[in-house]
Order: structure tokens, then sequence, then C-alpha cells
């Protein structure tokens, strides 16, 4: 049996990126790869094409990856580094379009059941919709 | 034969995160369909985000429904998991 999904989650913030990446761990309790490329490469605010390279060649690929922008521009990076990679199974990393914390939540827990990439990848997306109220 | 089965939890605690994530891991050990009721609200268990979205605090009442063939040991896992809290 290939292992679970891994989880990228992509923030203009290393701080927040740590934060919700433990605390989906912490709610998924159990070994779901989560991997964060936070800030930039001086520890400032904004995002790094090489920390987003390095999260993704961390990342088992066995089970495919879910990545998690926090807002547009790490969308931007996010696609920059993914075109600039030569890849033989481009389809096996998937950049989801969700709410950042809801998205890691649900796409851990999720992956943390053994869940395949496509339902990990639906979690997170209905994620967008869910209301807290 | 469709087996189903139904247990009704008094929350000893409120369900937020951590209990909700172990809820929808437990969940998807199971073959049955599983729902959970609260307050007119029914969101399935796998469903983490809905869960916690209950907003179901401690001695509120929360049914566990199950259809399947493992039914009756799907509601009795969630039910101990509930029982324990957080």
């Amino acid at each position: 049996m290939t292992g679970t999904v891994s989880i990228v989650l992509v923030s203009h913030s290393a701080r927040l990126a740590e934060g919700v990446a433990e605390m989906a761990r912490q709610i998924a309790s159990a070994n779901v790869t989560v991997l964060t490329a936070g800030g930039t490469d001086e520890g400032t605010l904004g995002t790094s094409a090489a920390l987003v390279e390095q999260a993704l060649s961390s990342a088992d690929r066995g089970a495919g990856v879910v990545v998690l922008p926090d807002l547009g521009s790490s969308v931007l990076t996010t696609r920059a580094v993914l075109d600039s990679r030569s890849e033989e199974n481009p389809d096996d990393i998937v950049l989801v379009d969700t709410a950042f914390v809801e998205g890691a939540v649900a796409a851990t827990v999720t992956a943390a059941t053994g869940a395949a990439l496509g339902d990990v990848v639906a979690a997170a997306e209905e994620a967008r919709n869910v209301r807290k109220l | 034969m469709s087996e189903s089965s139904e247990v009704a939890v008094e929350l000893t605690a409120a369900l937020h995160a951590r209990p909700a994530g172990r809820l929808a891991q437990e969940a998807a050990r199971f073959k049955a369909e599983i729902l959970l009721d609260h307050e007119g609200t029914t969101v399935r268990p796998s469903g983490v985000l809905a869960v916690m979205g209950l907003g179901a605090v401690a001695g509120s009442r929360l049914v566990i429904r199950a259809t399947g063939p493992d039914a009756a040991q799907a509601t009795g896992a969630l039910a101990r998991i509930l029982a324990e809290g957080d």
C-alpha cells in the first residue's frame, strides 16, 4: 500500500504556515506529511520559490501531493515552481483553491484516513463552502 | 440484508477539533454509512469541518446512525470516542 497523500502549505508567513500545519497534524492525529513553504528566504513576509521547490521535493510522492496556497500570490509562486519542474507525473501534485486553514484541516484529516488523492482534493475544495456559524 | 444501528450519546465535552478529527478517522474504518444528528442538523463524520460546525457543547445530545454490515461496531466505536472527550 502506498503511503498517505502529502500536504504542502504555501504561505506568505512562515509562522502562519507552521501554525496551520501544527493544528492540522494534531487534529488528524496520525502520520500525515504536512510540509510548509512559508515566508521569503530571508524570513520576511512573502513567498519563496526555493522553499516551495524544497517542500515539493521533500513530499512523498507515492500517493500524491495537495498544495494549499494562503493567498493569490502564493498561487503565482507555486505555479512558477510547478512549471519549472520536469515532471514524469505532473498530475499527482494538485494545487487546490480553498480556504487556507479549513482546507488544510479537511485535507490532512482526509489524508490520514488513507484516502486517495482525488478524495483529499475534494475534501479541501469542499472546505471552501463550509460555514462556521 | 443491511444492518442498522443507532446510538444516542450525551456529550461529556464540547465536540471540537480533536474529537472531530478522531471521529472522521474512526468512521473511515467502517463500511457502514454513518450520520450524526445534533439539534436538527445531520452531518457525515467524515466531514470534519461540518462536525466542528455543529457547535455541539458538553451536555448536548448527539445521535449516531449507521447503516451497513458493520453498523453496530461503527456506532459503538464512535460512541466510545465521544465518551472519551478531548
